[in-house]
């Protein structure tokens, strides 16, 4: 008896302290990612930003008392898949709660699903106004609306007393929602709309676009683009000699890889973000710093947009007090608060207006925030 | 919004659909003599196209190879796959009804879009090789897709010599024909499909490798390139060979002059347009179907 007595207290022992932290297991999180197909590269960078978080909430304690576990799965950049996967999520894997997916088209898609089961999804990287103005009450948004991507490119433009604007964009959700923003804010600038027009998803030659474009002879060209077209766009451009004072795209011109793939080719270029790293805000260096460490790369907006949305979820869930969805939402519409990724505040639809822009452009190589003036960290420049 | 359209800007614009048409002959080439030898539907031809451009990508980047020379290795490369995959898997589906060739080629395509997602990311990758445009009589000849357009034209010109003029070459047309009499004729029928979806691959890749300089690379970007060579070798007529030249150029000169006369948006769905009507009114494609 007297052998078996150390080993037996020690035994209780850790049973003791093993057992009541984990009696209820650890909060599980399910969303599905873009990991493979068209989006895979933003929708990779937003599930590392989740990754990271699920690591940081878990060395401050966890959450409620209970570890985090986030559960993804690849929606292959279909939103088809990403509501297949959704269901999967709440009704056969049982997760405690969701996140949100990669893009609007996503996002809408999976919302109708969360919806259904009355789960709150905090949807980092959805940008289109209209998935939160449906009347939905579990969607929370959390970057700025696709409408307001080129805010800066407009604002700067009038400034300098530019006159014509040429708009073109994806003929999908995001890039059509931020070519009408685009073209509503621009009018209301006073400038001239000179050229309007939109392009198949996966189209390869712009030679019929870029050559009514160039007639038009616009001095601004706000391009509401996915990446490969961004890619074949400038190239393009650069052919046919088409040289507005100013170009923007949107989804791509702000990706580090953009200047990688193209070099010279993306001098000067515009594109929007929704943040970057060298932005003041708290704890958005020492998040870039260590994400950055873990994942052997910089994060893009995209990361620091998941790494928030996740940490705004969890902000929620503290401030209810429970995981339980109309506790949560309460939580996430009454919240105000400044993130490493800029402000948030909701109105009633969970539609995002605290949140800012901000616009930057190649310059020699290096991406340079150049509105508004209290971010930015450079002049914009004009080669022509 | 409407611009007006001049004779310069229609200039331009034939010009880009002379360009791109040739390489939607090339590739489209590929796909009608798989499906003139074989009678095989083959989905998988983008993806092969696809592992062209990477292997240019990696000849390239790896061993700075100047990525134009790197179509001849390329096509070599897909020669190869292109022999492995008929004998192991679509010699199967040869001669049985076309649902099955469809329904293996479509496998293969996902197999091999999935491999090389596993192997090499979704991550763009792009050959920045040669970029700008020569300016010749006021229109702007794209310096890359010129380039592209040449090898095109040199590679389908050698394709259609060895159609034509070599003994190999005639036996692959008189399998085309007809199979029973090609066998009856004492031609290894076997051996001239395996040849020939070497062949196709081949055709396939160097479109690859040739767009590997144009556009961004990446697992996908070989779909819409299957899409427009059915498109190809239903105007011209499927297993016509000549057919797939004049498919290729029509539907590029289409696309262009249609994306300048009413929008991009709507190019798309005038090709389309014309499909069915061709399908409608002439089904065996403009030139007529499946002949040497």
């Amino acid at each position: 008896m007297r052998t078996l007595l150390g080993p037996l207290a020690l035994a209780a022992g850790v049973v003791l302290l093993a057992g009541p932290a984990d009696a209820q297991g650890p909060i599980r999180i399910g969303a599905s990612l873009s990991l493979t197909g068209t989006y895979a590269e933003p929708g990779t960078y937003q599930s590392e930003g989740y990754k990271l978080c699920e690591r940081d909430l878990n060395a401050k304690g966890g959450l409620l008392g209970r570890k985090v576990e986030m559960v993804v799965y690849d929606d292959q950049s279909q939103p088809a898949t990403g509501v297949r996967l959704y269901e999967k999520l709440i009704t056969e894997d049982k997760v405690d709660a969701v996140m949100g997916p990669y893009s609007s088209a996503i996002s809408e898609a999976v919302a109708n699903v969360t919806e259904k089961y009355k789960k709150v999804m905090v949807a980092p990287l959805a940008a289109t106004t209209s998935i939160f103005k449906k009347g939905r009450k579990y969607a929370f948004m959390v970057i700025s609306p696709a409408e307001v991507y080129l805010e800066g490119l407009v604002d700067i433009a009038a400034k300098r007393k530019l006159k014509t604007i040429a708009i073109i964009n994806e003929d999908t959700l995001f890039p059509k929602a931020s070519a009408q923003g685009t073209e509503e804010l621009a009018k209301k600038a006073g400038l001239q709309v000179v050229f309007k027009e939109a392009y198949p998803k996966g189209n390869q030659d712009f030679s019929g676009l870029l050559i009514k474009l160039k007639a038009a002879n616009p001095d601004v060209l706000a391009a509401a683009t996915y990446f490969d077209d961004a890619v074949a766009l400038a190239r393009q451009m650069k052919e046919l000699d088409v040289t507005p004072r100013m170009t923007a795209v949107t989804v791509g011109g702000d990706l580090p890889k953009f200047q990688e793939l193209l070099k010279q080719t993306a001098e000067g270029i515009y594109g929007a973000s929704q943040w970057e790293g060298a932005l003041p805000y708290p704890g958005a260096k020492e998040f870039f710093d260590t994400y950055t460490k873990e994942f052997k790369h910089e994060p893009s907006y995209h990361s620091a947009a998941g790494y928030a949305g996740c940490i705004l979820y969890a902000e929620g869930v503290k401030k209810a007090g429970s995981l339980e969805a109309d506790r949560v939402r309460d939580a996430l519409l009454a919240l105000k608060t400044r993130t490493m990724f800029g402000d948030y505040q909701v109105d009633k639809d969970g539609f995002q207006v605290a949140h800012k822009m901000v616009l930057l452009q190649w310059q020699e190589g290096k991406r340079v925030v150049v509105w508004p003036d209290d971010l930015a960290n450079g002049k914009p420049r004009f080669p022509r | 919004m409407n611009v007006v359209v001049t004779p310069a800007m229609v200039g331009q614009v034939i010009l880009s659909g002379i360009l791109s048409g040739a390489l939607y002959a090339l590739v489209a080439l590929g796909l009608s003599l798989i499906f003139g030898v074989m009678r095989v539907i083959n989905i998988a031809h983008g993806p092969l196209l696809m592992l062209g451009a990477y292997v240019t990508y990696f000849l390239h980047s790896q061993l700075g190879i100047n990525p134009f020379l790197t179509v001849p290795l390329s096509m070599a490369a897909l020669f190869v796959v292109g022999l492995a995959l008929q004998r192991a898997l679509v010699f199967r589906v040869v001669g049985a009804p076309e649902l099955s060739s469809l329904l293996l080629t479509f496998g293969i395509s996902i197999a091999l879009v999935n491999l090389v997602q596993l192997a090499f990311t979704s991550n763009l990758r792009t050959v920045e090789y040669l970029t700008g445009s020569w300016i010749i009589g006021g229109l702007a000849l794209s310096k890359p897709r010129f380039i592209a357009f040449l090898f095109a034209a040199g590679v389908t010109a050698l394709a259609f010599a060895f159609l034509k003029f070599t003994r190999l070459g005639k036996a692959i047309r008189a399998t085309s024909q007809s199979r029973e009499v090609a066998l009856v004729c004492g031609i290894n029928v076997a051996r001239i499909h395996l040849l020939t979806f070497g062949l196709a691959s081949a055709l396939a890749a160097s479109g690859g490798a040739l767009l590997a300089v144009i556009v961004a690379i990446q697992p996908e970007m070989g779909s819409v390139w299957t899409f427009k060579s059915f498109l190809v070798i239903v105007l011209g007529g499927a297993g016509n060979y000549p057919g797939a030249l004049l498919g290729g150029l029509l539907l590029g000169l289409i696309e262009q002059l249609a994306s300048l006369f009413l929008t991009t948006q709507l190019s798309e769905v005038v090709a389309y347009v014309l499909l069915v009507l061709v399908l409608l009114v002439r089904p065996t494609g403009l030139l007529g179907g499946r002949s040497a």
